[in-house]
């Protein structure tokens, strides 16, 4: 269901045409990099730090490089100790480990060879002396006086430092008087809540393939929410110049921030330079767990003022992050920026705390659904100490164009209040609550990101166009940019073939997130689209003999007056003659990423006996500006709930004392599958992003955003408990309903 | 002048303001004449926030021309999934 104002007509933006890549990955031949096998291929394998933080005295692989079929092992030393201050210091020590293992499954030495049980016999034959450290795995542990320092090398980002902590980056945000506000207040909620780390789930395990050839050159075919990135990265952890290195995307199963960063790659390639042979490297899902990015722990504390009319006076918040081993998880404004309502005082505080975990990496809208389960529960429980609508009180309240975001920059046009009236106006809420079953509401926010992007348009002799761009195809970007071409160009949409082209082959593009490729590729390709269509202009009046300024463009055909339409083909078809290929290039680094609102509602029942949550009904209404092509706006909205339901409800690292994951398998580390859930109903609102030709607005990350807090409140209103720590798992809900 | 709205640790260079006037028609010029005003300041603005001018957040906004009602917040820089 779309809700839009005043849709314009458009004849392909809207429509759900089948995916352009849908039919080779239905028969199963889209090349995911795990496909990929080449002539004379090593497979290769890590050793991976059995202590959670350690320093190693000793590496010794003499043994392990005379094991049958080894024919490259690579440690730490094999590659550049970067400064500390570079800004990829902390993914090449991520890398590879140098001098001290940070976390249980940091890596420190790998194998090539023949076969990958040969590689990986050999990584474990790699002898290690270590020296045991102390290891800090929660944020109280990392935040206790006199703690253990979990990496000697961390300073603290954007405050004052006197050298290395524990304390990562410190962000507050503040206007008006909070303490007055408070000390007027006729209600006021405080609340206290925490969540566990939690792992993107993709599917796919990260994967590559390197061949580097006698010239120096390294081919990378990898599994990436960005090539050029996975380029740039490894280049300077090789210490090399990025033009060494030509970067293929694979097909990806799933990133959803997680593969905005590397693991694997500069390691392929020094086994692969050391071996003189392509070296294959991948994953197992153990690995993934262990060793790639999760979403960070938190803790939070949260408290709001209201008058006895629900306006919202004051909000005051405390969000702690446990980031991981290092510091490179980016500012934590975005999580303070979920307090998406009218507060005239407002003091918001969020610090990144290192832990000896994982470095944490982004998952969908990094660091905000942490932050809005804490926000959203104590506005939930306001409303019912009020006794009002959870939706009338964030009505009340709601931001809107104009209004001071957190940081203070007013809003540009955005659809909060568009979507609570969706989602109020909606036939689920409309509908009476099921017996036995409770409601519960939550809101969500996410910024979004332009950033750079190029697309070049081929117009074929026989009148396709070929559209190629350099953002990997992971939420049905392909087809976004064919219907948006042929918007454009005035085409079918299966006349164009929407391509994903190799770091040599297009403009640089930056790395998928933020939800920015519809956004930022889709304006590229239309300013694409547009200098095609103006040289097409030109050739159409070479051809009828009139002067440009003569023709227009319309639905697909040069028209001037008194002669008939020249449809696009025909002027294909005569390229050689009229000036030769007709080819374009567009590239931008785009500003006025529009932000997402969204707003969702569950209905579900909580077995008292059991612990067990079973969600009847949920319904996600988000904001997408303009819905390109529905149907992946539904996916990105529904696979954000579901992944948010996970978190709510399932998911957690469960680390023993020395930092070993214990449930480092899907059997043991539950995200939801189909069976656990009904359909996600979905409503798209449309309020157009004016800074989009189409006015689109990202879609991919806010969805994840709401669900914490919306399965919180229904379970708050179902048990009369709040829960106040993620996952709501049956073991915590029966102990909360125990607990006097 | 343009205005700088500027979070709360960057306020320890300016005796805790949270909004100063500067000048110049670029925020790197503004960066610049801050840096003369406030020492240090022009230097944790540069390599530690991102600049929002306008409705938009720029993560590079050295070249980005601003006029004298220009409103300029300095933030953390901002990332996404």
């Amino acid at each position: 269901m779309t809700v839009a104002a005043d849709p314009p007509a458009y004849k392909w933006v809207g429509t759900r045409p089948i995916r352009h890549d849908g039919y080779e990955k239905v028969i199963g031949k889209a090349r995911f990099a795990a496909d990929l096998d080449l002539p004379g291929q090593l497979h290769a394998a890590y050793l991976r730090s059995p202590h959670g933080h350690a320093r190693i005295v000793s590496i010794d692989t003499t043994t392990a490089a005379g094991m049958p079929g080894v024919k490259a092992v690579v440690t730490g030393a094999d590659f550049p100790d970067l400064d500390p201050t570079d800004p990829n210091f902390d993914v090449s020590v991520n890398v590879m480990a140098r001098g001290t293992v940070l976390y249980n499954g940091h890596a420190l030495a790998a194998v090539a060879a023949t076969t990958r049980a040969e590689a990986a016999a050999a990584a474990a034959a790699i002898q290690v002396e270590y020296e045991l450290l102390p290891v800090v795995l929660t944020l109280d542990e990392s935040t206790a006086d006199g703690a253990p320092l979990v990496n000697e090398h961390n300073v603290t980002k954007f405050v004052e430092s006197d050298g290395p902590s524990n304390l990562a980056t410190v962000n507050v945000l503040e206007r008006g008087d909070v303490d007055a506000a408070f000390a007027t207040a006729d209600l006021v909620v405080e609340r206290e809540f925490d969540t566990a780390h939690v792992h993107q789930g993709y599917i796919e395990p990260h994967a590559c393939v390197v061949d580097v050839g006698p010239n120096g050159k390294a081919d990378v075919w990898a599994s990436s929410q960005g090539h050029f990135m996975v380029r740039s990265l490894t280049a300077a952890t090789l210490g090399w110049e990025p033009s060494r290195i030509k970067v293929t995307p694979a097909e990806i199963g799933g990133g959803f921030g997680g593969k905005t960063t590397i693991y694997l790659e500069p390691v392929a390639a020094r086994l692969s330079e050391m071996s003189g042979r392509p070296v294959k490297l991948v994953m197992t899902r153990e690995e993934v767990l262990r060793a790639t990015g999760p979403a960070p722990a938190s803790k939070s504390r949260v408290k709001i003022a209201a008058s006895n009319d629900g306006e919202l006076t004051a909000i005051e918040c405390w969000f702690g992050y446990s980031v991981g081993c290092t510091n490179d998880f980016a500012g934590l404004i975005g999580a303070m920026s979920v307090a998406s309502y009218k507060f005239p005082n407002l003091k918001l505080e969020a610090v990144g705390m290192l832990t000896n975990t994982p470095k944490t990496a982004a998952y969908r809208a990094p660091s905000a659904p942490q932050a809005a389960f804490a926000i959203e529960s104590v506005i939930d429980e306001l409303a019912q100490s009020l006794d009002m609508d959870p939706i009338g009180l964030r009505l009340r309240n709601a931001v809107e164009e104009g209004d001071p975001t957190a940081m203070g920059m007013p809003h540009p046009r955005i659809g909060f209040i568009e979507c609570l009236e969706a989602l109020r106006d909606s036939d689920h809420y409309r509908s009476p609550v099921p017996d036995g079953a409770a409601r519960g509401v939550g809101t969500g926010f996410w910024f979004n990101i332009g950033e750079q992007s190029s697309a070049t348009v081929n117009l074929n002799e026989d009148g396709t166009a070929t559209v190629i761009t350099g953002s990997p195809d992971i939420g049905g970007s392909r087809a976004s940019m064919a219907l948006m071409a042929a918007e454009e160009l005035g085409i079918d949409v299966y006349r164009i073939t929407p391509t994903v082209a190799d770091t040599e082959s297009v403009g640089f593009t930056d790395v998928t997130e933020g939800s920015r490729a519809t956004f930022s590729t889709g304006m590229a390709v239309v300013n694409a689209c547009r200098d095609l269509i103006e040289e097409l202009r030109a050739r159409a009046a070479t051809i009828l003999g009139v002067e440009q300024d003569a023709v227009t463009w319309v639905d697909g055909a040069a028209v001037a007056d008194g002669q008939d339409p020249l449809p696009l083909s025909a002027i294909a078809a005569r390229a050689k003659s009229t000036g030769g290929p007709l080819t374009v290039t567009a590239s931008l680094n785009a500003a006025g990423a529009g932000p997402s609102f969204a707003v969702h509602c569950c209905d579900l029942t909580v077995d008292e006996e059991t612990g067990q949550v079973a969600i009847l009904r949920y319904t996600a209404v988000q904001d997408a500006g303009t819905a390109i092509h529905p149907s992946y706006v539904e996916g990105q909205l529904q696979g954000g709930t579901v992944q948010g339901i996970g978190w709510a409800l399932n998911e957690e690292y469960v680390f023993d004392d020395d930092g070993s994951l214990e449930n480092a398998s899907f059997l043991d580390y539950r995200i939801p599958v189909a069976s656990d859930l009904p359909m996600i109903d979905t409503i798209i609102v449309e309020v157009p992003n004016p800074a989009h030709p189409y006015g689109v607005r990202g879609v991919g990350e806010t969805g994840i955003v709401p669900p914490l807090a919306t399965i919180a409140n229904a379970v708050a209103r179902a048990t009369s408990t709040r829960m106040t720590s993620l996952p709501m798992s049956p073991p915590k809900i029966l102990a909360a309903l125990d607990t006097p | 002048m343009p205005r700088v709205h500027l979070m709360s640790d960057h306020r320890r260079f300016t005796d805790g303001e949270a909004v100063v006037e500067s000048e110049g028609a670029t925020v790197g010029a503004v960066i610049a004449d801050l840096e003369q005003r406030y020492p240090g300041l022009g230097e944790a603005l540069t390599h530690g926030a991102s600049a929002g001018v306008n409705g938009e957040i720029h993560a590079e906004p050295h070249y980005l021309e601003v006029d004298t009602d220009t409103d300029i917040y300095f933030v953390a820089p901002l990332t996404g999934g």
